[in-house]
């Protein structure tokens, strides 16, 4: 690198691991257009071997590279140092996220969460290849430009300030449920998962995530609130509350937007609720509902038999998280869970 | 069985192989979804024929083994014309939408040396479309995938593999896999040069990998310069510019204001094939008409604000916020930069096998389709075809195997190669020797190379390989990228090794290959595929004749022998072949 400029880029930089860290101060050769992960690159060449970052394509396209920088969730490599002026350059880990090392962290609850999300299902009788209408997708490509660098999930004052991942999936997947739910041609419901366990109640609209994100997707305007509504017109309808009065199985579902209500609920980074419609992997894929959450994070389900017409839960049968596929939500009279019943009962009938 | 690597090909493998039954595990060396794939631009190439109903399969054909200097497999190149349209819808069934045609059709964009509209595209982002879509299918189905983890060694029982060894980034704790196959997908290795467009994963650890255990590595030499990477300002420098810049009607300029691609390609202009267009900018500059900072021009203002932003949106952004360029208002600047390996495994067209048993390839990481030059576009394509047909393959070969014993040795002494940076005595720093390697690369075997750069750089990747022995790294195995760099420099070196004596002994000029000393096509060359192989611990070449048409498909080239590609006769219009379905 050439040393072109006369005064260094000064940069604190974060070192630590799980017990804890401080900045370490680095001074880094000044270059024309430089950004931050430049800056961190020259560290690690030259001063510290082994500090830790994850980086991929260095082009704002892979998302690996999510810092905060001064104090804001941003891609280290979008960043320029000459924005600063002569500004210290403060770099952290996203600090939503468990610290793993230095700016590295956690992430993989995101995974998780995006696993308890029903993916794409057209229709069975869709003919392939696909017809769908400019005018029809063009709505759905601003969410598909997500990269996934997480930014808006560590500014999401839920996720972060209450450190309470079990009661909101984060912006993120209310974006990818955005992507699935209006996408032309795909048949799956879930609303029932947004107003059960992804808990797009718990989002108050404070717009933090559509600020940071580097894609520029406007989070708020365009994914939740719509969304939001879409939940609203479907859980709080007139007639599905009547029905919900005489379904057994109903519970908590018409409250679950407000707070205390979901975090009574929730029980713990499984993310399985008392009610929850799952499905076994073994045992020939049954339909099971969940009887209740053991200490050990095991669960008690009740699994369905249909002997004719007449259903039977035999239970109570413990099996373990990773026997089950797909959480499909609480089974209430609107959302997916009871969608998928209401198969199985149809699927019988003939 | 396992899946190494988490791109487009690996994951359309893990798909098929999961699909058909086997149990799978993908390991990748990032988290999961950033892998290169997402960083392809332009679009995949499918002759659906949507918008040019001329087009066929056989024309794609024709176009990719004329771009490849007919060095292609050229049963490779039959099937993924054929099948690339049939993996285009289904990865619409998995979840990606294409742009459209106003009757909802998928669209398609002119790519450089394609004969018709043929690649569908997102945007500038279908590389990042498709890699989304293959996540989302992997979680669908509930495949197990190893996030952060780095394999170095593939472990062997007699000729077979059996597994693979390596370690958790995250932790530094070795990890073992027993499995029945192995798929390499571990894409290129972009990262041995200076320039360049990919990113630090690069390194080409599956093929060196595979080489280590005595898998042929075909067509080392043809290292793939992509005609537009950013120049300016140095940090940015070899990122990509995607060729749907030019696609949607960019065009080059020197210095002097001239549209140079007129009298280079009159045909097909700015759209020739990428070996060309590179030579071209790289002749510009050296005839002392290149730009500010030694590029040439390309310019889109003329298709206006509105439709640069809806078509070109990341270069856009990329510009305006790296560079300072608005390119509605200026044009860009740009020079070639690497971009892509047509080298790789060397493996049987229809199965994706290598030379060794239970040990597949698919993608960058396998050699063969794309000859001495890769068209845009068929990247993706190759992915999606080869990827499936690997995974296929692999899984029908483990139903009829059982797992192999582990050699407890081979883990031991790949640990203590491991470990050497970090309790050793040297004192080479891995990030120094890296940067080391790529400026020899870049010097010595780039874009223009000669028997005398060649000679000198293999000297100093010999000389590097005995220094890399004595890398020494602080700290411990957790998260510790300085101890990563090091045993990616080993791999990095095998292949710059690979590449440098290939491109010594290809004296003439093909493709992407351009020897100053030869500038001219060798047609005896031109019959023979140059192999690099494990002899000992040594890199030793072999060649080996270009596998032969057969002559139903031979008599679409029957007008052009060696067909330049500036002035080639018009094809041959074979009839439109019904759709087909594999």
């Amino acid at each position: 690198m050439s040393t072109n400029s006369p005064s260094p880029i000064v940069l604190q930089v974060f070192r630590g691991e799980t017990d804890g860290g401080r900045e370490q101060r680095f001074e880094v050769p000044s270059m024309e257009g430089m950004v931050v992960l430049d800056a961190v690159h020259y560290i690690q060449a030259h001063f510290a071997n082994d500090l830790a970052c994850r980086w991929n394509c260095k082009a704002a396209k892979c998302g690996s590279c999510s810092a905060e920088i001064n104090g804001r969730p941003r891609l280290m490599c979008k960043t320029r140092v000459d924005e600063f002026g002569d500004q210290e350059i403060h770099v952290g880990p996203m600090r939503a996220f468990p610290l793993i090392k230095d700016l590295v962290t956690d992430v993989s609850w995101n995974y998780e969460v995006n696993k308890e999300i029903p993916g794409f299902t057209a229709a069975p009788d869709e003919p392939v290849p696909y017809r769908m209408l400019p005018e029809d997708t063009e709505r759905v490509y601003e969410y598909r430009k997500c990269i996934e660098c997480f930014l808006c999930q560590d500014v999401c004052h839920v996720l972060r300030n209450h450190d309470d991942k079990s009661a909101y999936y984060g912006p993120r997947y209310m974006v990818r449920i955005a992507a699935l739910e209006m996408h032309p041609l795909d048949a799956q419901k879930r609303t029932g998962l947004l107003h059960g366990k992804a808990g797009i109640g718990m989002c108050n609209i404070t717009k933090c995530c559509q600020e940071v994100c580097p894609e520029h997707i406007k989070i708020t305007d365009n994914a939740i609130i719509p969304l939001k509504e879409r939940t609203a017109t479907e859980v709080y309808d007139p007639l599905a509350r009547i029905a919900r009065k005489i379904n057994p199985f109903s519970g908590a579902a018409a409250t679950t937007d407000l707070p205390e209500a979901r975090q009574s609920q929730s029980v713990g980074p499984q993310r399985f609720s008392v009610k929850d419609v799952v499905r076994l992997k073994t045992r020939g894929r049954r339909m099971a509902r969940v009887g209740s959450v053991l200490p050990d994070g095991k669960l008690e389900v009740w699994v369905l038999h249909m002997n004719g017409k007449v259903q039977h839960w035999d239970g109570p049968k413990v099996v373990r998280v990773s026997d089950v596929t797909n959480n499909y939500g609480p089974l209430d009279d609107v959302g997916i869970g009871s969608k998928l019943f209401e198969q199985t009962l149809t699927e019988h009938k003939h | 069985m396992l899946v190494v690597g988490a791109g487009g090909a690996g994951m359309r493998a893990a798909i098929e192989a999961a699909a058909a039954g086997a149990r799978v595990a993908v390991v990748c060396k990032s988290l999961l979804g950033k892998a290169h794939t997402v960083m392809a631009e332009g679009g995949i190439a499918a002759a659906l024929g949507n918008l040019d109903p001329e087009d066929n399969w056989q024309v794609h054909f024709q176009d990719t083994m004329r771009g490849g200097q007919m060095i292609n497999n050229w049963r490779m190149a039959e099937l993924h014309a054929r099948e690339s349209p049939d993996r285009v819808y289904e990865l619409e069934t998995y979840g990606a939408i294409f742009d459209r045609t106003p009757d909802g059709r998928v669209m398609q964009r002119p790519f450089g040396a394609h004969t018709y509209r043929r690649l569908c595209h997102v945007g500038d982002r279908t590389g990042l479309e498709m890699i989304r879509s293959l996540q989302d299918r992997i979680v669908q189905l509930g495949i197990e995938v190893h996030m952060e983890v780095t394999l170095t060694k593939l472990l062997k029982a007699g000729d077979r593999v059996v597994g693979a060894f390596g370690y958790n980034r995250i932790d530094g704790a070795f990890i073992a896999f027993r499995s029945k196959a192995v798929i390499i997908a571990t894409g290129g290795w972009g990262r041995l040069y200076k320039v360049t467009s990919n990113s630090w994963e690069g390194t080409g650890d599956g093929v060196a990998m595979g080489f280590d255990a005595g898998a042929e590595v075909l067509d080392p030499e043809m290292v793939q310069f992509h005609p537009t990477g950013m120049v300016w300002p140095p940090g940015v420098r070899g990122i990509l510019v995607t060729e749907a810049v030019r696609g949607e009607g960019g065009y080059l300029t020197n210095r002097e204001g001239k549209r140079f691609m007129l009298e280079v390609d009159p045909k097909k202009k700015e759209l020739s094939s990428r070996d060309i267009v590179a030579r071209a900018i790289y002749k510009e500059v050296q005839a002392g008409r290149g730009t500010e900072h030694g590029g040439a021009h390309l310019d889109v203002r003329h298709l206006g604000a509105e439709k640069i932003k809806k078509k070109l949106p990341s270069m856009y952004e990329q510009f305006l916020r790296l560079a300072d360029v608005d390119i509605t208002r200026e044009p860009m600047e740009v020079a070639p930069t690497i971009h892509y390996a047509m080298g790789g495994l060397r493996v049987e067209a229809e199965t994706g096998a290598t030379t060794i048993p239970g040990l597949y390839a698919a993608g960058e990481a396998a050699a063969g389709l794309h000859g001495a030059n890769r068209l845009g576009g068929n990247s993706l394509s190759d992915l999606l075809v080869f990827g499936r047909r690997a995974g296929a393959a692999s899984a029908a070969y483990q139903r009829d195997v059982g797992l192999g014993t582990i050699d407890e040795r081979q883990i031991a002494d790949e640990t203590k190669l491991l470990l050497l940076p970090l309790i050793g005595e040297g004192k080479e720093n891995p990030y120094l020797l890296q940067q080391e390697l790529q400026q020899a690369m870049q010097d010595g075997a780039g874009l223009a190379r000669e028997e005398k750069s060649l000679k000198t750089c293999l000297d100093q990747v010999l000389e590097l390989r005995q220094r890399a022995a004595r890398i020494h790294v602080p700290g411990t195995r957790k998260y510790n990228p300085g101890w990563h760099t090091a045993r990616d420099l080993r791999f990095m070196l095998t292949i710059a090794e690979a590449i440098v004596r290939a491109a010594i002994e290809r004296r003439e000029s093909r493709g992407a290959h351009w020897r100053l000393d030869y500038l001219e096509k060798d047609p005896a060359l031109g019959r023979v595929n140059f192999i690099a192989y494990n002899d000992g611990g040594r890199v030793k070449l072999k060649t080996r004749p270009v596998p032969e048409m057969p002559p139903e498909l031979a008599v679409l080239f029957a007008d052009a022998a060696s067909p330049p590609p500036a002035s080639q006769p018009p094809a041959p219009k074979p009839p439109k072949p019904q759709p087909v379905r594999t």
